[in-house]
């Protein structure tokens, strides 16, 4: 599903360059769930920006499905995403100037779905946000914020999810509802799920874990 | 169903969501106001100078006028009714007036059409200096008037019968003002008025008469101007069109510096408005590149993206566009109402240019200055969504900026019409850009080292200051732009409203007294001193014709001002008189009696004839030559006797000449009888009613120059506003922070203040110098005006820059400390 070879990723600093990553081999199948943890800093992140295509590699190369990333520009790696990838973040990352129900529509009318609203209609239910669809998110808690953002990342029935931190902003308790519902929404969908956190916790609920530190990664 | 979010009509949508989300408020405010500034300084503009252009044909009597020294083809009359023009006929000629046999005098004869005046106003009474009042044409066939000296020349009063030639004519009126008569004298006898259709009677004119022949035209300005071009291609040598201009120079100038200072103003309102528009685009960008990362990341492309924000930014123009026109005129209308009672006339229509200049306006302000950091926004990573850090683009360049500065020359000149105007406004302010940058950099590093002494406030405040150091170095030139124009257009105004007044002073001299003999110039001083009447001095005054320069014989009648024969007024004097500046060439000693003149530039120039030129004169019977010496620039618009050739006084000695004088009068009308009755032959010229006129028109440009300059003051307070807003929201941020660390409000809004007024005051020494530097490249080179330092200006640029700014600032930011420090942060995160 995922491939990804000799990956490097290097940035320049003042007096040189720093490489972030170094050299990163790793395969993901299908439907599998894999959580990367790391200290703050060791390049999890970076790491999850070039699988995800927002970023390119300085070396290296990635795969998804039979699709090079490398050989895609911007705009095609958007498609794909369009099409392959959904997010989410920590800092849940909604457009403030939309409703919970537009937000959830949003990734599924850049691909040209015409039943947008019916569906994201019906996964704003499923994350128990039915009654809060034409809220904005300021009038909404962190927590439902990033059950809308969960809703958003599956509505458009991606094939691999990418969660960022997903519980970073929130309480144990809220991040704990919402971890229950990433991966219910997990298995009953199929998704290829790679989760970015440096919560233990969260990360004994998938089935590998790799570890990244000081941008080499290991199996845990 | 919920309609689409995005694709088909979404650019509205997205528009009406931002709208909502208050994003697109201070955008479309700055667009808004920007065309209605244009639009409305536009269309005040053009309705005032068509109003002015009415107002200054009164002096022409006409809106075109063509003259010629022989008569004028009546084809021409024809087929200006064809195109439904008014016309009228005038002709001009010397001719003696007899009351009886003993009583005669040269009189200046003007016959009119019974059209005569098409613009302006023909005043006449009933005796003889009474009261004037207006009348709706010149005399009946049959009938005359006379100017009120004639009568005491004559001996006779209204309803006596006099003689042109061989026509007799009853006189019923005195005439009192004709608008064309001008502020020339030369050669001018006491008027006759009579009608054209008595003038075959009177047998006076007749091939080789000296008579000036004029046809009047006025009508819809559209078709005066075809009419214009088509005449232009009939004239025929010796024929010529006259303007304004001639008719009265001192308004022609007054009014010519009220148009470059209006269209000045215009322009700065562009400039301002592109800057407010520049600030307010950008931070909508600023504010939108993580909601552009987000839709990336959800898989939009750069394409769809530039599309959406292209669209909606469309859509915004034309909103603004149609607002902002609408805004605009209104803006111009209520200028109108408030001016109406100062404004004796009508203010013309606005015409179609107005509209067109804010469309444009919008177009070019938001391709301009919107479109780049809206293309940079297309272009925003997607890896903003997990680096929030992201610089938006690196490469905010020099492209910009030259686009920025294209756009701005273009509208400017395209806008003022005038290179000269645009080149002197943006030399001041590439200045202010270039040293103010450097300039700014370096005063807010200074800043920060002097605020580690401080206390708390200074040094959060000097901190600020230094850490946004590029972005304030951008914040102090933007402001120092707006303030350096504000400063630029009070000065420039103050200036020209001071110099008007100046040239017009209450006691400016009123009346003029002409042909006074040699040996009555002690009695008539004698007469002025016993009534109290300070007079200008007595200068002597000899006519003269030029007739070659150098050897060559000069035309007897050459097209417009190329060089001919011409008549002047001769006189001498030991000393350049007053007002008189020398130019080139050097002055005679006091008791020279070499055969040299001084000539006056213009007339020299129309001569052909420069110092160390030889011209042959002819004064009388005599001939004399003489050697140009130096050329003189006259203050014609001082109400004072001037001349276009001085002589030594010894040179001239042996010829016949009168003397004349001006002096100021006041209401003292009497006074002229009893000079009349007691000096029966000298000329006395009225010229209040003239200058009432010019210091009505004055008057009426000054208060117009005052709301043009309101306007601007508005467009100047939003480029601060805007400029304010822009760091807004950082400012919240950072203020959140401290607050949640324990700061208190005094301690916040004090910083802010400390750290605006700082900036004000390095913006404000930025634009005081920029503007005194303008104003001198304005004043010298594009108003001719003379320049004069302005020390009050700093203290009021600097003082005022900073507690404005400081003001604005506080104002601007009341949302950091009245926002809870949580919603702050959590709208950050969220």
């Amino acid at each position: 599903m995922i491939t990804a070879r000799a990956l490097r990723k290097r940035v320049p600093v003042a007096g040189g360059e720093l490489e972030i990553l170094k050299g990163i081999d790793l395969e993901i199948k299908s439907g599998e769930t894999v959580a990367i943890i790391g200290a703050s800093g060791s390049g999890k992140s970076t790491l999850l920006g070039l699988l995800a295509g927002l970023d390119l590699a300085s070396d290296g190369s990635i795969e998804i499905g039979d699709v090079a990333l490398g050989r895609l520009d911007e705009d095609g790696r958007a498609l794909l995403r369009a099409r392959e990838i959904g997010f989410v973040f920590q800092s849940f990352q909604l457009l403030p100037a939309l409703t919970a129900l537009e937000n959830v529509m949003l990734p599924l009318e850049l691909r040209g779905d015409g039943e947008a609203a019916e569906r994201a209609g019906r996964y704003l239910e499923r994350v128990g946000l039915g009654e809060r669809a034409g809220h904005y998110p300021r009038q909404l808690s962190g927590g439902e914020q990033q059950r809308v953002a969960i809703a958003r990342a599956f509505a458009a029935e991606p094939r691999i999810l990418f969660a960022d931190e997903p519980t970073g902003n929130l309480d144990t308790a809220t991040g704990e509802r919402i971890v229950e519902l990433l991966f219910a929404l997990n298995r009953e969908e199929g998704t290829t799920l790679v989760l970015v956190t440096h919560d233990e916790g969260l990360a004994a609920r998938c089935e590998r874990r790799l570890r990244m530190t000081a941008g080499e990664l290991e199996e845990a | 169903m919920t309609p689409s979010v995005i694709p088909g009509g979404s650019a509205l949508r997205l528009l009406a969501r931002d709208w909502r989300g208050g994003e697109l408020g201070v955008l479309l405010a700055a667009l808004v106001i920007a065309v209605a500034v244009v639009t409305g300084i536009s269309a005040f503009t053009a309705r005032l100078q068509g109003a002015l252009a009415q107002e200054s044909h009164r002096f022409l009597a006409a809106d075109l006028v063509v003259e010629a020294s022989q008569p004028l083809p009546a084809a021409w009359l024809e087929r200006a009714a064809e195109r439904g023009l008014d016309a009228a006929r005038v002709l001009t000629f010397t001719s003696m007036v007899s009351a009886g046999d003993e009583a005669m005098a040269l009189g200046a004869v003007k016959a009119v059409s019974g059209a005569y005046p098409l613009r302006g106003e023909l005043t006449a009474s009933s005796e003889p200096f009474g009261a004037a009042t207006g009348r709706a044409g010149g005399p009946e066939p049959g009938t005359l008037w006379l100017d009120s000296r004639l009568f005491a020349l004559l001996g006779i009063e209204p309803g006596a019968s006099v003689e042109v030639g061989e026509a007799r004519f009853t006189v019923t009126a005195a005439v009192r003002t004709e608008p064309d008569r001008g502020a020339s004298f030369l050669g001018l006898g006491p008027r006759v008025l009579l009608h054209v259709d008595d003038i075959p009677a009177t047998g006076v004119v007749q091939p080789g008469s000296r008579v000036r022949y004029r046809q009047l035209f006025a009508g819809d300005p559209a078709a005066v101007a075809a009419f214009r071009d088509w005449l232009d291609g009939e004239l025929a040598p010796g024929q010529r069109l006259l303007s304004v201009e001639e008719g009265q120079p001192g308004v022609a100038s007054a009014l010519d510096r009220a148009e470059r200072f209006l269209l000045l103003a215009g322009s700065l309102g562009v400039l301002l408005a592109a800057v407010a528009i520049a600030l307010a685009a950008r931070r909508f960008c600023a504010r939108h590149a993580d909601y552009v990362a987000i839709m990336k990341s959800l898989g939009a492309t750069s394409g769809y993206v530039g599309r959406l924000y292209g669209g909606s930014f469309a859509l915004l123009g034309l909103a603004a566009t149609a607002a902002g026109c609408l805004a605009g005129l209104l803006l111009q209308g209520l200028a109108f109402d408030l001016l109406s009672a100062r404004l004796p006339f009508d203010p013309g229509p606005a015409g179609w240019r107005p509209w067109f200049v804010g469309g444009i306006t919008a177009l070019v302000c938001l391709g301009c200055f919107a479109w780049p950091p809206l293309w940079r926004l297309a272009g925003a990573s997607p890896l903003r969504v997990l680096r929030r850090d992201l610089p938006l683009d690196s490469g905010r360049g020099l492209l910009d900026y030259g686009l920025g500065l294209a756009a701005v020359s273009g509208l400017m000149a395209w806008y003022s019409r005038d290179l000269a105007l645009t080149g002197a406004v943006l030399a001041g302010l590439a200045l202010t850009v270039a040293a103010g940058g450097g300039a700014a950099a370096l005063l807010l590093r200074g800043g920060r080292l002097a605020g580690m002494r401080a206390g708390s406030i200074w040094r959060l405040a000097l901190a600020s200051l230094q850490r946004r150091g590029a972005g304030n170095a951008l914040q102090v030139v933007m402001f120092a732009i707006a303030i350096m124009l504000l400063l630029l257009l009070t000065l420039v105004r103050s200036s020209l409203i001071d110099s008007w007044r100046a040239q017009l002073p209450p006691e400016a001299p009123d009346h003029f007294i002409l042909n006074i003999a040699p040996e009555e110039v002690a009695a008539v001083e004698q007469r002025l001193r016993a009534d109290g009447i300070a007079a200008e001095g007595l200068y002597p005054m000899i006519r003269g014709r030029v007739m070659a320069v150098n050897g060559e014989p000069l035309p007897t009648d050459g097209d417009g001002d190329g060089p001919r024969q011409r008549e002047a007024n001769f006189t001498w004097s030991a000393t350049p008189p007053p007002g008189n500046e020398l130019l080139a060439g050097s002055w005679w000693d006091v008791d020279s009696d070499a055969a040299v003149v001084s000539l006056e530039e213009e007339f020299a120039e129309r001569l052909g004839a420069g110092t160390g030129d030889r011209l042959e004169l002819r004064i009388g019977a005599r001939a004399l030559t003489v050697t140009v010496t130096s050329l003189r620039a006259v203050d014609w618009e001082s109400m004072r006797p001037n001349f276009f050739m001085i002589f030594p006084p010894r040179l001239l000695a042996d010829y016949p000449a009168t003397f004349m004088t001006s002096f100021h009068l006041g209401s003292d009308k009497a006074f002229l009888n009893r000079l009349l009755r007691e000096f029966p032959t000298v000329s006395v010229i009225e010229m209040d009613m003239v200058l009432s006129q010019l210091r009505s028109i004055v008057g009426q440009v000054s208060a117009a120059i005052e709301l043009v300059l309101a306007i601007i003051l508005l467009a100047g307070a939003l480029v601060l506003v805007a400029g304010v807003q822009a760091s807004v929201d950082s400012r919240l941020q950072e203020s959140a922070l401290l607050r949640s660390l324990g700061a208190r409000r005094g301690l916040v809004l004090g910083g802010l203040a400390i750290e605006f007024a700082a900036l004000g005051l390095f913006a404000g020494i930025l634009a005081t110098l920029g503007a005194e530097l303008s104003a001198w490249v304005l004043q010298t080179r594009v108003l001719d005006m003379a320049y004069r330092p302005t020390p009050w200006l700093w203290p009021l640029g600097l003082a005022g820059s900073a507690l404005l700014i400081a003001a604005l600032g506080v104002w601007g930011c009341r949302r950091v400390v009245n926002t809870p420090p949580l919603a702050v942060l959590r709208e950050e995160t969220g």
